[in-house]
């Protein structure tokens, strides 16, 4: 993420909530502040349909993100 | 760990900002970029198909692997097919 | 630490690179036997043998709370104060502050201590920073563990595109110790976000440059500068020509220094002069937030914005400096500041006489910025020794030169007007007749540089704003 964004490419990371604490602590060591999405973990041992699901009620958060304001 | 002096008037956060980000996205490409993590492409191709319900261009890309980072040769096209890029799914 | 400092008692701080240190001893031996002294060593802990139980003080923390300067040191504390020390081996000394008579039968009366380890050059920095003690106000940033320090400070937008030094507090206090100004001294406001510059965050950005501490007071005096109103800074940044501050340097720092006055002058090679100038565009960049494609609205620009900043060569001329024309005392060192770009090279390796050679710069003068053009912009005439030694021999001096230049730039109206020569660009028919000279009245400034060998002057080009009522240069006194 941090390699598009030097490269002027905004990025949106999504993440189950399992990663919290590590992309808490990647983005201290690297200096950014990523613009995260964290859907709940797991996502392994979904149905095709629950993923979809997940998509689609976090599709607005993932929005927000990558337009200002 | 080094601690540098800052060079700057200190009116902007020490941590590196995140790019701006444009007013709309209406006539902008946005790649979608797997990376490679069991059963995360269902969940971006969802995405990529609501977004472009939406009318939004959308490419869509993956790591060969989700152990190493994209390749360079990946993340050079990226950044010159696309204005912005979603990642996932991390876990 | 603290703790281990007696409330009532006696202390010495010595080392064993001393010979004073090394004569007292057996005294110091005689003392923590009777008297419970207790002895801190700066450098070997096995030193001095006469006193088993020695404390290492190889961190100099002892050393640098107590603010020892000179070893051996012996300091008497009565209720958890000082209540007086002494240093170098003075019997009466020793003898007073201790109560104890007799000390030291065989030895001289006295002898002077040597310099201790804690306030050595580089030490006392390292010491100042472990204690918080700098003083200094910056902001602090962390590199994170995993963070390049490089790509750091390019992904923090520090870099003209060149690595830089990164700044760490010890650098910089080095840095400040080149000049005796208040590290928070203001020297103004810096365009276009028009930020203070302190003497400190100068400091920072010299350090990024690759500035010795001894060329701070320079790149302080070139701040100084460019941020005198008649500068106009903030048009020289934002332009869309070519310019950038040009720094020429006068006075004995060039050679304190050691700046390149002759061989490929104006190019790479020399750390004084890159660095210098690189400072100074640092600064614009991070304290006055100036950047390209951003307020800086260059087409082109031309790479003396990396840095563009040499000494004039006075030695051996028939000329005054440059700074000494602009008003500053002979024998002071002094910078100019001046809106310029580029070199457009002056080949001219048959004239033999003055007139012919004044000819030659003329036309080349002419040409700057666009033939078409009048008055055009100022200039900074660099002339190369074999050049000035066609004047020198002809007696001419820098005021003859000028005038003679001043004429033959003089052009007919006839050939500036829009379309003729079959170029569009030019003035209104209403030139026609009239006689205009390329420069304005004390537009073109000459300074002597180059290598003694070759016949090729050069011509630093100004901005079309130049003059009152847009960038005028300045000179500035050096001062440490």
């Amino acid at each position: 993420m941090a390699d598009l964004e030097a490269r002027g490419i905004p990025t949106v990371g999504v993440a189950t909530t399992e990663f919290i604490e590590g992309a808490v602590a990647q983005s201290k060591s690297l200096g950014i502040d990523p613009a995260l999405v964290f859907v709940p973990h797991p996502v392994q041992d979904r149905t095709d349909d629950e993923l979809k699901q997940l998509a689609d009620d976090h599709l607005e958060a993932i929005l927000a993100l990558m337009v200002k304001g | 760990m080094t601690v540098l002096l800052d060079p700057t008037s200190e009116r902007s956060p020490t941590v590196r900002p995140r790019l701006p980000r444009p007013e709309r996205l209406e006539g902008l490409t946005i790649g979608i970029l797997d990376i490679a993590k069991p059963r995360g492409d269902v969940f971006l191709r969802r995405l990529g198909e609501r977004l472009n319900e939406r009318g939004l261009a959308v490419r869509h890309y993956a790591k060969p692997t989700n152990t190493r980072v994209a390749p360079l040769p990946l993340r050079q096209q990226i950044a010159a097919e696309v204005n912005l890029v979603i990642e996932g799914l991390s876990d | 630490m603290t703790d281990r400092l007696p409330q009532d008692g006696l202390v010495a701080v010595v080392k064993r690179d001393c010979p004073t240190c090394v004569l007292a001893a057996p005294v110091l031996g005689a003392l923590a036997r009777d008297t419970g002294l207790t002895v801190y060593t700066q450098d070997d802990p096995t030193f001095p043998e006469t006193v088993p139980g020695r404390i290492d003080d190889r961190t100099l923390d002892i050393s640098h709370r107590l603010k020892i300067e000179i070893v051996p040191t012996l300091i008497r504390f009565e209720a958890g104060r000082e209540a007086g020390r002494t240093y170098g081996w003075d019997r009466a000394e020793w003898q007073r502050l201790t109560g104890v008579l007799g000390l030291g039968r065989d030895l001289p009366e006295a002898r002077p201590g040597c310099g201790a380890k804690n306030v050595e050059p580089g030490v006392i920095e390292r010491l100042k920073v472990r204690f918080n003690e700098t003083g200094l106000k910056s902001r602090r940033i962390e590199i994170g563990a995993d963070e390049d320090e490089q790509e750091a400070m390019y992904a923090r937008g520090w870099s003209d595109g060149l690595p830089l030094v990164p700044p760490t507090e010890e650098r910089v206090l080095r840095m400040l110790d080149g000049t005796s100004r208040d590290p928070q001294e203001v020297l103004g406001l810096v365009p276009p976000d028009l930020a203070p510059a302190t003497v400190e965050k100068i400091a920072v950005n010299a350090v990024m440059a690759g500035c010795k501490p001894e060329y701070l007071p320079v790149v302080l005096a070139a701040v100084e500068a460019v941020l005198e109103e008649e500068f106009a800074m903030h048009g020289v940044l934002a332009t869309t020509m070519f310019v950038g501050p040009v720094v020429v340097v006068n006075g004995p720092v060039r050679r304190h220094i050691g700046m390149n006055a002759k061989g490929n002058a104006l190019g790479q090679g020399n750390r004084a002069n890159a660095a210098i100038g690189r400072a100074l565009q640092l600064v614009i960049r991070n304290i006055g937030g100036g950047r390209p494609q951003e307020v800086d609205r260059a087409t082109l620009g031309n790479p003396g914005k990396y840095t563009y900043c040499f000494a004039e060569d006075e030695e051996s001329s028939t000329w005054e400096p440059l700074s000494v024309e602009r008003g500053q005392p002979s024998g002071q060192s002094a910078v100019t500041v001046f809106a310029g770009f580029g070199l457009q090279g002056i080949v001219d390796q048959k004239s033999r006489d003055p007139e012919s050679l004044s000819r030659s710069f003329a036309a080349s003068l002419r040409a700057i910025h666009s033939i078409k053009l009048a008055p055009a912009c100022d200039a900074l005439l660099v002339v190369c020794p074999e050049h000035h030694r066609t004047f020198r021999q002809a007696g001419w001096s820098k005021a003859r030169l000028y005038e003679e230049l001043y004429r033959l730039c003089d052009i007919p109206g006839e050939e500036l007007i829009a379309g003729a020569k079959g170029i569009a660009e030019g003035g209104p028919p209403s030139l026609a007749g009239k006689t205009v000279n390329k420069f304005r009245p004390g537009g073109i400034m000459i300074v002597r540089a180059g290598g003694d060998a070759g016949m090729f002057s050069g011509i630093i080009g100004g901005w079309s704003a130049g003059g009152p009522r847009g960038s005028l240069p300045v000179t500035k006194e050096v001062k440490t």
